[in-house]
């Protein structure tokens, strides 16, 4: 066999490697930067950059609750809606009862956790398929936010703290003119945390092995089940934390908001290299993925291109994403 | 080597696409952020306000959220405006009360605001163009009391209660009726959000749940189709008196074949055109009025096909 | 001789529908390799998958270590030192080898939630060193090939400290080199006083390898005799329950044969080296290599399903253009996957649905409405001509024996009027009475003027059915020979020679052989 056989499996896992497709990303990330800052003086701007990070925050952090899904070999189609419904629950304890902020956060971060245990035990206990049991949640959320709501926007008024959260700067306190939305610290804070998670901890390996072979996982004497549930309820408080952020962002809980957002956020995680048959994916692609959608967008709309062809390039960016992934696959 | 293709590929779209961005560069740049997009009403309103942009060469951009519950893309849309230092901005908030700090934000870079449509429900706009909809929403219920005699019952279905165009032609549906024909009985309000299939859903139950329901009012383009759908599959076509808000070609059509009584249309054209006229004479400093009635028409069968309601009128 | 391991007696199993097993028994003693043979469906892995806690027996008595004991769950099995290696290896590609090994029980931090990578990867190198593997425990399980995965499933098993270790089928998917390596490290645990019980289909290994052998038949215990004692025709009959005809047969002259494929020059990157043969009609050109020589990446260039850089390709003495496998079928070109349920059939549908398959636009009737009765008539034509066992034409081919399968995918490539046929290793995974048929079947498609081309990895199966032989290593043709002239070693010797090799330095292939 010799070193002819060796050679070219060593090229192949090179290629082969989660690395490839970040760098693809990334690449394309650095691109679209350095295009549209030539392209208009307007794009380079702090205050733009500001713009930027704060569009990616909520999408950013709902991608990554749907990567710990994905890799699993599952999906997540009710992250948008449950967002909203942990919105309203902050909503409802904050403003309805008026309790502390920091209980009405709690509380929404713990719904999330809640209702993301339920999907997972649909999806791991009763064999549901993830599609239909998350599919199902999604209107289940929905339905009930505007129940809880009455179908109006819950305000925080009289809570100023509350939009803190998300609109106050902590960087702009240490330095100034700095001025970070902390909804952006909130997203790379989840971000970071989530990625350790994934690397360094036992829920992390179980949540790559059940995505590459869940049968193998069974057989290894992993309660897969068990396992698979507490996947989903990490999905489920990352979007508790996103439902915080977005009721910070608006100062209310907006009931009808939500739909669409989980397709955003499947998005960003695809082109940030995660795989939709499981078993691959990182965050700091899913991070890249959403960034990537969000500056081609910012970008468009600075300079000035119909809303109409912002759609369509998202669309595009999504299928080339996809599409530089299989060549890499086809190239291994 | 293939990546560099795609990559190459997509910057040549791209500029491609930006052409008519770099044109905007010297002039007077106006974004205008409506609350919605595909919606045909929206695009009535763009064709205005490109209209105004012409006639007072200064530059737009037209750009609202898919749908009207988006709220945080529309602010997102609102702050990458603001960076492009714009003159002034012509603003239709899904939610006043999220856009205040970003308004605040334009206030001290002394970027006037105009509010259209629905406006914004804070005193930062320095004039607002919209249809004056309690008066329009009156107008209707002058119609249907006519139309059914001064007595019975009448469904009312709103797109929603919380934005201010579904308060106001609630609260001014509501009102007339409530005020001058004691004898109509209102059934509802319900809220179906605009959306055609949810008000279908909506004005079924009403009229299984009132079988004697003498005529429907639909708050704004979506209501009215829902229930002109309900009307329909019930057969009850010609039966009940059916008047809507805005146009739209089903409306329309629906107008004109007597499946419906008459509607009230706002100006969308108008609004667009105003709403840019006044930015245009805010930058300018010259005086404008705190509110601007944009206008609003009853039509029927009988006036639908007048050059002055046409020009109105958007399919 | 020491107490014995394992006792395994009276084991009755059924499954709904199935009397799976019906008193059975097996035993194992320190330091033994136990061969247990059968044909398809007579109980080997069932009996085994007991005994490793994946299906719990109905009845009878598991005796471990002089003790009686219950095995609920593949864990506890674990516990009791008892591994197997399924046949599909179960490894999760995207994890490292180490990260395999210690699925379930990782080493972890001082805090619980937290992995110990470092401490993993020594712990699998260790474990690898020991067995003499040649492995990096953070290579990812996708980037090594079969027979390496094969090591890191083993290695995983020895890693519960594991007295018995059960494998099934572990040389199905390994070509020789790696066979033998694999039984160095069998080999090795024997001597370690390991416990090996061992399920296989290639009766030539199990003299190799096994120290007795036990023979099931239908969920039936037959007999277990000393592997030194015993003949490999012995073992056969008593797997089928009757002697097997194995005489060679006659096979004719087919030289003077019509040219009907001819390939020139095929050539694709480093799979296919400048590949030219031909097929004539009514004879079976046989395929002969190692895995990997490139046998099957000829056939699927040859059908259209992989591109080639250059290459002729002459059908009936025109030059044909093959750009994809329809281009292929209009020619009469058919190609019978190795891999039946994956590229072959529609195993969700029934037999009738699955022979019709290539050909459903001629049964095509108004409005696009497929005429029912004329494919039942087609359909039925075939199970009959090809005597596919099935209880109907309503079948779902999923519940047909592999046999019956690869009858059906033939039926399928018949019906398209294919006169050149391409099996790749057509009785893999198929037990010994099936394969008799499907020699039969070639035997008679050869008769009837068809030319098959046959690929198979065993040599005894290449030596008997063969009109002529090619030979191919390292995606070149080395050699071509004849029934007459040829035999295991000949073949063998060409199969291994190697491109860089010098030819004074020949090696001498394995006596042995397959």
């Amino acid at each position: 066999m010799g070193d002819m056989a060796h050679a070219p499996q060593q090229r192949r896992r090179f290629l082969n490697s989660n690395a490839t497709q970040r760098l693809l990303a990334f690449a394309s990330l650095i691109g679209l930067i350095v295009f549209y800052s030539l392209a208009s003086p307007n794009f380079f701007k702090f205050e733009n950059m500001v713009a930027i990070l704060i569009a990616t925050a909520v999408t950013g952090i709902l991608a990554v609750a749907v990567t710990f899904i994905i890799i699993t070999a599952g999906i997540d189609l009710s992250i948008g809606t449950l967002m909203t419904f942990c919105a309203v629950i902050a909503g409802v304890f904050i403003t309805m009862w008026h309790g502390p902020v920091i209980v009405g956060v709690l509380a929404a971060i713990l719904m999330g956790g809640l209702v993301g245990l339920i999907s997972g035990t649909f999806v791991s206990r009763l064999k549901i398929p993830p599609f239909i049991a998350t599919l199902g949640m999604m209107y289940v959320a929905k339905g009930l936010s505007l129940i809880i709501s009455g179908l109006k926007p819950v305000y925080f008024n009289d809570t100023p703290s509350f939009a803190l959260i998300a609109m106050g700067s902590v960087t702009g306190a240490i330095i100034p003119g700095f001025n970070i939305p902390n909804a952006v610290i909130i997203f790379f804070a989840v971000a970071l945390l989530s990625a350790f998670l994934l690397n360094r901890t036992i829920l992390g390996r179980y949540t790559f092995a059940m995505g590459s072979n869940e049968e193998a996982v069974r057989l290894s004497g992993v309660n897969v089940d068990r396992w698979k549930t507490i996947v989903y309820m990490v999905g489920g408080l990352i979007c508790g934390v996103a439902g915080v952020v977005i009721a910070a962002r608006l100062n209310s809980a907006q009931p009808s908001l939500g739909q669409g957002y989980e397709l955003d956020a499947i998005a960003a995680a695809v082109i940030g290299g995660t795989s939709l048959s499981g078993g691959e994916g990182t965050i700091l692609g899913t991070v890249i993925g959403a960034f990537v959608m969000s500056v081609l967008v910012n970008g468009l709309r600075i300079l000035s291109v119909p809303q109409e062809w912002q759609t369509v390039m998202t669309g595009v960016i999504v299928i080339f994403a996809v599409y530089a992934d299989i060549l890499r696959r086809k190239r291994a | 080597m293939r990546r560099k293709r795609l990559v190459t590929i997509l910057i040549v779209v791209t500029a491609v696409l930006m052409l008519g961005g770099f044109a905007a560069a010297q002039a007077i740049y106006i974004p205008v952020i409506s609350k919605g997009f595909q919606h045909q009403f929206w695009q009535a309103v763009r064709l205005g306000a490109e209209k105004a942009a012409r006639d007072y060469k200064v530059v737009i951009t037209f750009e609202g959220p898919e749908n009207e519950s988006m709220v945080d893309k529309q602010l997102d849309m609102l702050q990458t405006d603001l960076a492009k230092n714009p003159s002034a901005i012509c603003f239709a908030a899904l939610d006043s009360k999220a856009a205040i700090p970003l308004l605040q934000e334009a206030k001290k870079r002394k970027i006037p605001i105009i509010g259209f449509d629905s406006g914004v429900d804070s005193d930062i706009p320095v004039t607002t163009a919209a249809t004056d909809n309690v008066a329009a929403a009156a107008l209707a219920a002058d119609k249907m009391a006519q139309l059914i005699g001064g007595s019975g019952k009448v469904g009312v279905i709103i797109h929603d209660q919380t934005s201010r165009t579904g308060i106001d032609r609630g609260t001014g549906f509501l009102g007339q009726m409530k005020k001058k024909y004691p004898n109509i009985q209102i059934i509802g309000p319900q809220y179906g959000g605009g959306d055609q299939l949810k008000s279908t859903d909506l004005a079924k139950a009403m009229i299984q749940a009132n079988p004697d329901i003498k005529g429907f009012f639909g708050g704004n383009e979506g209501s009215i189709i829902g229930v002109l759908n309900a009307v329909k599959e019930l057969n009850l076509v010609g039966k009940v008196v059916v008047i809507g808000y805005d146009s739209g070609k089903q409306q329309l059509d629906a107008i004109r074949s007597g499946a419906e009584a008459g509607a009230i249309t706002q100006d969308p054209i108008g609004i667009g055109y105003k709403a840019v006229e006044a930015a245009v004479k805010a930058i300018r400093g010259q005086p404008v009025p705190k509110n601007i009635d944009t206008g609003f028409h009853w039509f029927d069968k009988t006036n639908i096909d007048d050059p002055a309601i046409a020009a109105v009128l958007y399919n | 001789m020491a107490d014995p391991l394992v006792v395994m007696e009276g084991i009755e199993k059924s499954f709904p529908g199935v009397h799976a097993l019906g008193n059975c028994r097996y035993d194992l003693n320190p330091g033994e390799v136990h061969a247990l043979v059968g044909e398809n469906g007579a109980g080997k892995s069932t009996l085994m998958k007991i005994l490793a806690g994946v299906y719990q027996r109905d009845s009878g008595r598991i005796i471990y270590k002089g003790r009686e004991v219950n095995i609920p769950n593949p864990r506890a099995a674990q516990h009791l030192g008892i591994s197997i290696i399924h046949q599909e290896l179960n490894l999760m590609p995207h994890l490292t080898a180490g990260q395999n090994i210690f699925i379930g029980r990782e080493p972890r931090q001082a805090v619980k939630l937290f992995l110990d990578e470092k401490r993993m990867n020594e712990l699998a190198r260790e474990l690898f060193d020991n067995l003499h593997m040649d492995l990096d425990p953070r290579t990812k399980i996708r980037d090594l090939a079969v027979a390496k995965q094969q090591m890191v499933e083993i290695a995983k098993a020895l890693s519960f400290n594991a007295e018995v270790l059960i494998m099934d089928e572990p040389t199905a998917a390994l070509n020789t080199t790696e066979i033998e390596e694999l039984f160095r490290i069998i080999r090795q645990l024997r001597d370690r006083g390991v416990g090996v019980a061992y399920i296989s289909h290639r009766l030539e290994e199990l003299k190799q390898i096994s120290d007795r052998i036990t023979v099931m038949r239908d969920g039936k215990y037959v007999d277990t005799r000393r592997t030194s004692e015993v003949e490999i025709g012995e073992i056969i009959s008593m797997m089928v329950g009757r002697t097997l005809y194995e005489t060679a047969r006659n096979l004719k002259d087919t030289s003077g044969h019509e040219v009907v494929l001819s390939v020139a020059h095929l050539q694709q990157g480093r799979t296919i080296k400048d590949v030219s043969f031909e097929a004539r009609a009514g004879e079976i050109l046989g395929f002969a290599g190692l895995m990997g020589a490139g046998r099957t990446e000829v056939a699927r260039a040859v059908f259209g399903a992989d591109p080639v850089q250059s290459g002729e390709i002459t059908v009936q003495g025109r030059r044909v253009n093959i750009r994809k496998p329809s281009d292929a079928v209009r020619h009469g070109i058919g190609y019978l996957s190795e891999d039946r349920k994956r590229y072959g059939l529609a195993l969700g549908m029934d037999v009738e649905a699955n022979i019709v398959m290539a050909t459903m636009t001629r049964f095509l009737g108004l409005l696009g409405i497929i005429r029912r009765a004329e494919t039942r008539s087609t359909a039925q034509k075939f199970v009959s001509l090809l005597s596919i066992k099935t209880p109907g034409l309503g079948q779902i081919t999923k519940f047909l024996s592999g046999g019956n399968q690869q009858k059906v995918v033939v039926g399928k490539w018949l019906v398209r009027d294919c006169n050149i046929l391409f099996f790749d290793e057509p009785t893999r995974g198929i037990d010994v009475g099936a394969k008799s048929e499907i020699y039969k079947l070639l035997n008679d498609l050869a008769e009837q003027g068809k030319a098959i081309v046959m690929i198979s990895s065993e040599l005894p199966e290449i030596l008997r059915m063969s009109h002529r032989i090619v030979v191919m290593c390292e995606g070149r043709i080395t050699g071509e020979l004849t029934a007459a002239e040829a035999t295991q070693e000949k073949i063998m010797r060409l199969a291994t020679q190697r491109e860089s090799v010098v030819k004074t330095e020949r090696i001498a292939a394995a006596g042995k052989g397959a």
